[in-house]
């Protein structure tokens, strides 16, 4: 809980994740790393040391066999309306003030206390450790879309923000409107790839973008309601136990109804 | 006059305060800041046009077409091609990863020759290609003297290797690696029919998918994909069902309507089973052999299916009627993990398609006639030796080749046995490794010759096993020039057949490929832009194979062995290229930890097998081990012990080398009966807590 009030934008970018759609394949992380820069990393098995700003979660419905079912949740960064990481950044390094709603982090101004790690319940955040090393000549490979951060910063998912400028820019040279682009002109590196189409990505105010529906659904539903931070990423799933899981349910026992926070 | 107290305190506070009302200390904080994160070993993004460069990226088995986006000529990442039907927009995880691949520290980087045991010279083109036509021309004539494995399914390079060795008088020297297009050719051989089989997936309204790991690995995955999608709406009600039964709840069945978790010894058994419920359930055919299939279903009773794969006969009981309800329904063969499995286990999954009438029709099953060659003398693709075979061959004295030509292959990892298959490569005298990476087999060779990536070369596909109809790919280099010193395998085996003093008519892989799509009847021109070239599937009088399933094996059983499922990941890697450093992400913490590759097992197995989660083992089988560590998985069969694919490489890179063991090294080899056919993908194996 932020104790902060939700911020309002004319534009909400967000995503709807179908988890009954979702294989687990991995393209999407992939398709993130190449996208934002992310050096590839001998251990990355270490799971405390990686960047994965795109992650692909296990869900397991904790049933022996045969009833064993599993299902994969992909956690880009939630791009809260009411983000906790925001109001504990001492720098504002990080911060929620563009049109989009779009969470900011500004590397150069980070200084690498991690308290916005430590208060985002998502885990989407992430310390560098060490410098982005590529092996020789990888770096002819970096995308020119995100600069390489250097140890002692934090990073997140950002929407591949700069692919949101690009859409803005092109939206001006054709006659549109920046402010209203049409859906599926601006999207993410990993819904552009999901070989499933199992991440919908759009504006969630515009009734004209698929998400807007869809994040109404009677089966949406995003992690963690009861904080209250109102995250921008909407997940989807037939499977009640998926729902659960998802909503923190033990906590709250009752899937799917409205949290209000204290 | 002098400082005093009060007079240096208002100086100091004055002073404090005045900075407070400058820029400077916060422009140098600003500047600080940002030039302490701005070193010279942090790399800068590159600057240029961003452009988008269709092309076929055969990283994976399959072949993906995308869009290659380049920023000032030099690629950075790969996107789906939206135009493409075999995409549809959609990319698989190791082609997303694709640009990197071009800078792996794994390349091969310039010819090479084997100076000493596990030594390499880099060495000029020039003399590597006259040292590969030398050991041709000493040969030349000799049958058995020359041999070729093939790791690439769907090239017309398999045409240009396959005719040259005829030219040199080795035709019956051509391999290729293990795949699942040969046994399922074989298969439908066993049914009366000829063709490739394939499978409308977007047309069915039920797809059973019989240890085919459809939606990750098998076939045509991004087609796969896009076709589930479609049938499953977010936020609206699917209109098809999509049945997993296999060995381990994979990516594919977790998004599967119904997983019925099925040992992988018992996908015969299982087959048989529901061909015999369908039956009792009122299903007839008009195929000549009915009676007697009818009669062999029978003996697989719902107790023998709940004997064979642990489950209750309520599953099947509860699958027929899922069946019987479908308008449109398939069933798909196939191993778990792409290879292995006999052409018996093809032909009982295939038989309930011929069962249902499902043969010919949309979403149904088809056949695919023997696409048109671009070189005659080229053997057809479904009359390739495998390279097992071959192999094993060489092990025992039976056949002794002097030079052995691989093309995009690594037997010496990828091969069932591994460790043996390796070191009967070293009974070959001269190695030849057209390899893009410095894998297993290109250590052991004698002359490694540069392959460029896929977005360096020109490369097509031909039937891309699984596909409903008959299909053809082709791509043109996405990149002005390559980034190491590589010459295309093909324009190098043209060229040595040339001075040898064979013609086979062309004198480029494009001049082939160029040839290869005018005798399907597509235009190359269109291909090369991102378009596919698609004929169509036919139907065929498909017996129900009932005289071949009669000699199926019965499983035996075995109470100190469990059933191996190797387990294929796509992003882990493939048989010929290890796990990509931009998918290493993927991989969890549950499948490998530093070294530790796990062995996932359920509850009841574990306890049976006295171990608990954690614990480290050896697993025995075939004439290997492997070691592992325990994780308790309820989504493995029962009796049954899985591991992932692709890791144990002793090559390759930082990245992979040392990591995990080589499943591969302990799956078991026997001959199928009836058919003679190789078969693995009923290896058993011991465990034992060490």
């Amino acid at each position: 809980m932020s104790g902060h009030a939700v911020k309002e934008f004319k534009v909400t970018w967000g995503m709807v994740i179908d988890l009954d759609k979702c294989t687990g394949c991995g393209a999407c992380m992939t398709a993130c790393q190449v996208e934002n820069n992310i050096a590839p990393m001998a251990d990355a098995s270490n799971k405390m040391r990686t960047l994965s700003w795109m992650l692909v979660f296990e869900l397991s419905n904790k049933k022996a066999a045969p009833d064993a079912e599993i299902a994969y949740l992909p956690r880009p960064c939630m791009q809260c309306g009411n983000p906790a990481c925001v109001p504990v950044c001492p720098v504002v390094a990080t911060d929620k003030n563009e049109e989009g709603g779009i969470v900011s982090q500004i590397y150069p101004r980070c200084i690498g206390c991690r308290y916005c790690m430590a208060a985002c319940p998502y885990h989407a955040r992430y310390f560098n450790w060490e410098d982005p090393i590529f092996p020789k000549g990888m770096e002819k490979a970096l995308s020119p879309n995100t600069s390489a951060r250097p140890r002692g910063v934090v990073e997140k998912c950002n929407f591949c923000h700069t692919r949101f400028m690009k859409a803005k820019d092109k939206a001006r040279q054709e006659g549109g409107n920046p402010e209203a682009l049409a859906d599926g002109a601006y999207m993410p590196a990993c819904a552009e790839v999901c070989p499933t189409g199992a991440i919908t990505f759009g504006d969630l105010k515009n009734p004209e973008h698929k998400v807007h529906e869809l994040a109404k659904g009677e089966n949406a539903f995003r992690l963690l309601e009861k904080l209250g931070l109102h995250p921008q990423v909407y997940y989807v799933s037939k499977r009640e136990w998926v729902r659960k899981l998802g909503d923190n349910y033990a906590a709250t026992g009752h899937a799917g109804a409205e949290k209000k926070h204290s | 006059m002098g400082l005093d107290r009060r007079g240096f305190v208002k100086f100091v506070v004055g002073g404090v305060a005045g900075t407070l009302f400058t820029p400077v200390i916060w422009k140098g904080l600003d500047d600080a800041a940002i030039w302490s994160q701005n070193w010279g070993w942090i790399p800068r993004v590159p600057k240029g046009e961003v452009k988008a460069t269709p092309a076929l990226s055969k990283l994976c088995p399959s072949g993906c077409a995308v869009k290659v986006k380049t920023v000032g000529g030099l690629p950075f990442a790969a996107i789906g091609n939206a135009d493409n039907p075999m995409s549809k927009g959609g990319v698989c995880p190791i082609c997303a990863g694709g640009a990197q691949l071009l800078y792996s520290p794994a390349r091969v980087k310039s010819p090479m020759k084997k100076v000493g045991e596990g030594k390499f010279e880099a060495i000029k083109w020039e003399d590597a290609e006259a040292m590969l036509v030398e050991k041709l021309t000493s040969f030349k004539g000799q049958d058995g003297k020359i041999a070729a494995i093939s790791g690439d399914e769907t090239g017309t390079a398999n045409e240009v290797v396959s005719a040259l060795l005829s030219g040199l008088g080795n035709a019956s020297g051509f391999c290729v690696m293990p795949g699942e297009m040969y046994t399922a050719t074989k298969g439908v051989k066993l049914m009366g029919g000829n063709g490739q089989p394939g499978f409308d997936i977007a047309g069915a309204d039920l797809v059973l998918m019989i240890g085919a790991d459809a939606l990750d690995s098998w076939g045509p995955s991004v087609a796969n994909q896009k076709a589930f999608a479609a049938s499953h709406p977010t936020g609206a009600a699917a209109t098809a069902q999509f049945i997993y039964a296999g060995p381990v709840l994979n990516n594919t069945s977790s998004v599967c309507d119904k997983f019925l978790a099925v040992p992988p010894t018992a996908t015969a058994a299982f087959s048989l089973a529901l061909a015999n419920a369908l039956i009792n359930a009122g299903a007839v055919c008009s195929a000549s052999d009915f009676g007697d299939y009818k009669a062999l279903a029978a003996k697989y009773t719902p107790e023998a299916f709940e004997k064979a794969t642990g489950l209750k006969a309520e599953a099947l009981k509860d699958l027929v009627a899922r069946i019987k309800a479908a308008k449109a329904p398939l069933v798909i063969a196939g191993a778990s993990f792409g290879q292995g499995a006999g052409a018996l286990d093809f032909v009982a999954g295939a038989s309930l398609n011929v069962l249902l009438g499902r043969v010919g029709q949309s979403g149904g099953m088809t056949l695919l006639p023997a696409a048109p060659k671009a070189l005659a003398a080229a053997t057809d693709r479904a009359e390739a030796k495998d390279a097992g075979s071959f192999l094993a061959q060489v092990a025992t004295g039976k056949a002794s080749p002097a030079v052995l030509l691989v093309y995009e292959a690594n037997p010496a990892f990828a091969l069932p046995q591994a460790d043996a298959m390796a070191k009967a490569l070293g009974n070959i005298a001269f190695k030849v490794s057209f390899s893009t990476y410095m894998d297993e087999t290109a250590t052991l060779a004698d002359l490694i010759l540069p392959a460029p990536h896929p977005y360096e070369r020109f490369d097509d596909a031909m039937n891309p096993y699984g596909v409903a109809k008959p299909t053809y790919l082709a791509g043109k280099p996405a990149m002005a020039k390559p980034v190491m010193d590589v010459k295309d395998p093909v324009d190098v085996l043209l060229a040595a057949g040339s001075k040898l003093g064979l013609s086979l008519g062309f004198e480029t892989y494009a001049d082939v490929i160029k040839a290869k799509a005018q005798a399907v009847g597509a235009d190359f021109d269109t291909l090369a832009s991102g378009g596919a070239w698609t004929g169509e599937g036919k139907g065929g009088g498909l017996s129900l194979g009932a005289a071949a399933l009669a000699k199926a094996p019965v499983a035996k059983a075995d109470d100190k062995a469990v059933a191996l499922a190797p387990v294929t990941k796509l992003a882990c890697g493939t048989a010929d290229l290890a796990t990509p450093p931009a998918n290493l992400l993927t991989i969890r913490d549950t499948e490998l930890k530093g070294k530790d590759l796990f062995v996932q097992m359920n509850a009841a197995t574990a306890k049976k097998l006295g171990v608990t989660d954690g614990n480290k083992v050896k697993l025995t089988g075939g004439s290997g081990e492997v070691r592992a560590r325990v994780h308790v998985n309820e989504g493995v069969a029962a009796d049954t012990v899985a591991m992932l694919l692709g890791f144990g490489h002793s090559a390759w890179d930082q990245y992979t080398k040392g990591k995990g063991d080589n499943v591969y090294k302990i799956l078991t080899v026997s001959d199928e009966a009836g058919t003679g056919l190789k078969v693995w993908a009923g290896s058993t194996v011991t465990v034992a807590k060490i």
